[in-house]
């Protein structure tokens, strides 16, 4: 679990299920449930308070997934709710010490913050916050392959960009506005693309 | 003392079937069921739920997450996940002993594994029959194609296959509704492969969900994860299918969360009387009579509770006088495969989830000269190709306004196969009880099993042979793959294909075999095994259909008997 990373696991998964003859996990459809259920879910909760970040580690995630998936003409990351699912997978299904491994790599994005800027990430502008990101994206996902990209130094990254994407496609939001669900109904194997226009989610 | 007719160990795919039979013939019939009830519909309690409602996002809980504490077994397979975690045994509370990696997936629960199982459904033909006795390899099977073929046809008009007829000796059609379509990538590698290798033929898997209507239940609607229960009806389940039939005949009662301890056995007429069952939840024991007794509790739990039973005249287990009970335990081996991408076809998409995929019947070993290997039996591939989705994001550099951009539309596409491969039946692949007990007071049992060199052997032909096709199809970055990793590490080990059979093998002679041609004891009359224990050899398609026609055969033989004054 601790060299393997999250997307990958749920891609080999995936595929699994498609040669297993079985359906990719998918989202389901809003639209098949009942109005009461609906709203009870687009209502914030008053009472949500995070179980493993501090508020500090909090608005880090929130940050920091925001610039990854930003807004435009639908809402980010942060407006979707990332940084609360990263905490209640850190609170609910990691093992500890993968948890504190995540934790640990917080810490670190404000220690390389401090040492450019003087100031914690959140802190930082929008430009120095993009720019740190990216050095951190480039050291992830080398423009030329190596043979083990996969060191220690970038876990951190990779694994925080793909929380912040199953973070955001499965949302309501990345889910129903950004993305469409396949509609419940009829199985068309081969549509024109231009029909749909963008990616089922 | 109470009394019934017949009495059926387990409700999973078998054991509906046997109740369905059983009550529809007139007899008063017991389901006994470990687990839980679960009500069709109403149980269903993930079904349709939007992914922003689990609060994990439908996460694999893979062993050592938070999550899976209590199921460190089931959680090995991909297919135990959130949204379905609860149609799965609790191991904490079930165990069992790994002499070498065995993974024993298991769904305690009225329904047992027909509300999570695959769904693939294949006739067996005589390659299969006939090929224990063809390379000396098990016992010959004591049928043929022609014993089964009507039950298989019975039992399809029942559960609704849908499917298409391809006219070949080792994959026999059958009664099929309409096929579902394949999408743009598998139609262009279908061709492809059979442009390249015209013996070799990719169709739309035959599957156990409705295209039309049927008794009552809809067509399938797509949604995609029918392991969380169908309220519908689209697919076979006990729930969907066989209960509402045996409930109808008001000559069915069902006994959930009971435990069967053991088969009662009376020496003076060579006859069952009837089951000792543990009560879960109470731990009181009770016994139940009944004429006839069916176990379909699965494969290794039948095989367990006969192991279980018995008496001066059984000391190794009851209908044990040939001494193979607990032998010649099978599983597909499967996870040998390829993937490869398909350039173009950006224009072509596709709706709905599609709840199957596309399969390659076996090609090797069928006789001739030109289909032989180097090794024998053979294998059939499942697979399917699909446009990346949003998770390709998470392998690529890019982030912010480009990346959301980018996974606004879908990626390229893909396409995978893997295969499915015949496991030999072996003696020293066996499970025994062992010392130690559960809280019901039943012996856990200890499971030995490992692949032969004729499975590993045929492994390499299923992952070069699943590149080859790729390439011919014109795919681009091919790779093959193979997850064995031996060494008695989990990988692909026996019991992952799900496919676990054989340890009560039916057969000719009482003295190799421990059930005859219509899944009676040799031993004895009034006792059936119908689920996968049966099993002589594996094929390399999946079984329950088998099983389910087995089933139906052998109450029409047992009532029949009854009937006759014989059992």
């Amino acid at each position: 679990m601790e060299h393997d990373d999250l997307i990958t696991r749920r891609e080999a998964l995936s595929r699994v299920a498609i040669l297993l003859g079985g359906a990719i996990s998918a989202p389901t459809l809003a639209g098949a449930l009942d109005a009461a259920t609906r709203r009870a879910w687009t209502t914030p909760s008053r009472d949500w308070a995070p179980r493993t970040l501090d508020a500090g580690q909090l608005e880090l995630v929130a940050t920091m997934a925001d610039h990854i998936v930003p807004q435009t003409d639908t809402p980010g990351a942060r407006a979707a709710g990332v940084h609360r699912f990263v905490d209640t997978l850190l609170s609910d299904h990691y093992p500890t010490p993968e948890r504190d491994r995540f934790v640990a790599g917080l810490a670190d994005v404000d220690a390389r913050a401090r040492s450019g800027h003087g100031k914690t990430f959140v802190e930082c502008t929008a430009d120095q916050q993009v720019a740190l990101l990216t050095e951190l994206d480039e050291a992830a996902f080398p423009a030329v392959r190596i043979d083990s990209p996969r060191t220690s130094d970038t876990w951190f990254f990779r694994r925080m960009k793909e929380l912040t994407l199953v973070g955001y496609y499965t949302s309501q939001v990345g889910a129903t506005q950004e993305l469409h669900p396949s509609p419940f109904g009829a199985y068309r194997g081969d549509i024109p693309y231009g029909s749909v226009g963008r990616a089922w989610s | 003392m109470i009394t019934y007719d017949a009495i059926v160990v387990g409700s999973g795919i078998t054991g509906g079937w046997a109740a369905k039979e059983l009550t529809e013939k007139g007899l008063r019939t017991l389901m006994i069921e470990r687990g839980r009830d679960v009500v069709h519909r109403t149980d269903y309690i993930t079904e349709h739920k939007p992914s922003w409602e689990l609060p994990l996002r439908d996460a694999r809980l893979s062993v050592g997450t938070k999550g899976a504490e209590e199921y460190p077994i089931q959680a090995r397979t991909g297919q135990f996940r959130e949204s379905n975690k609860h149609f799965f045994i609790k191991d904490k509370k079930n165990p069992y002993i790994e002499d070498k990696p065995f993974t024993w997936i298991q769904g305690d629960q009225v329904g047992g594994k027909s509300l999570i199982w695959g769904r693939q459904v294949y006739r067996w033909s005589d390659l299969d029959f006939e090929a224990n006795l063809r390379d000396g390899h098990g016992v010959d099977w004591p049928i043929r194609y022609a014993d089964i073929a009507p039950w298989y046809s019975y039992v399809e008009r029942f559960i609704g296959v849908s499917g298409e007829k391809l006219g070949l000796t080792q994959l026999p059609d059958g009664e099929f509704q309409p096929p579902m379509e394949m999408n743009a990538g598998e139609k262009l590698v279908k061709a492809g492969i059979e442009r390249a290798f015209p013996d070799r033929h990719v169709t739309i898997g035959r599957v156990a969900i409705l295209t039309q209507p049927l008794n009552g239940r809809l067509p399938c609607h797509y949604c995609g994860p029918c392991e969380r229960g169908c309220s519908t009806g689209s697919y076979f389940s006990t729930q969907a299918s066989t209960l509402p039939a045996a409930r109808a005949t008001q000559r069915l009662t069902v006994l959930p969360n009971s435990i069967v301890h053991s088969v009662i056995y009376d020496a003076s007429t060579n006859r069952v009387t009837g089951v000792r069952v543990v009560d879960t939840v109470t731990k009181q024991t009770q016994e139940y009579r009944a004429r006839v007794v069916f176990l379909c509790a699965s494969t290794l739990a039948t095989t367990r509770l006969l192991l279980n039973s018995t008496s001066p005249r059984f000391p190794n287990g009851l209908a044990n006088s040939s001494g193979v009970l607990g032998h010649y335990l099978m599983d597909h081996h499967f996870l040998a495969g390829a993937g490869g991408s398909i350039e173009g076809l950006l224009d072509h998409y596709y709706q709905g989830n599609r709840p199957n995929g596309i399969y390659v019947p076996r090609f090797r070993n069928l006789g001739d000269d030109a289909s032989r290997r180097d090794y024998v039996r053979g294998f059939g591939y499942q697979g399917g190709a699909g446009r990346q989705g949003w998770g390709r994001g998470g392998g690529e550099r890019g982030f912010g306004v480009e990346l959301k951009r980018k996974l606004h539309d879908p990626g390229q596409w893909s396409m995978g196969m893997t295969g499915f491969g015949e496991c030999l039946p072996r003696e020293d692949n066996y499970v025994e009880l062992s010392d130690q007990k559960d809280e019901f007071g039943i012996p856990l049992l200890k499971i030995h099993c490992t692949w032969g060199d004729n499975e590993l052997a045929m492994r390499k032909d299923m992952a070069a042979s699943a590149g080859e096709m790729l390439e011919a199809a014109g795919c681009k970055n091919v790779h093959t793959y193979d997850a064995y990793r031996g060494s008695g590490q989990l990988g692909a080990e026996p019991g992952f294909a799900i496919h676990e059979m054989g340890t009560a093998r039916m057969g000719r002679d009482p003295k190799t075999s421990v059930l005859n041609a219509y899944n009676q004891a040799h031993d004895v009359p009034n006792l059936f095994v119908t689920d996968g224990a049966c099993m002589a050899s594996s094929s390399c398609v999946n079984p329950s259909i088998t099983y389910m026609a087995l089933t139906a055969r052998a109450c029409d033989h047992a009532v029949e008997e009854l009937k006759r004054g014989n059992l």
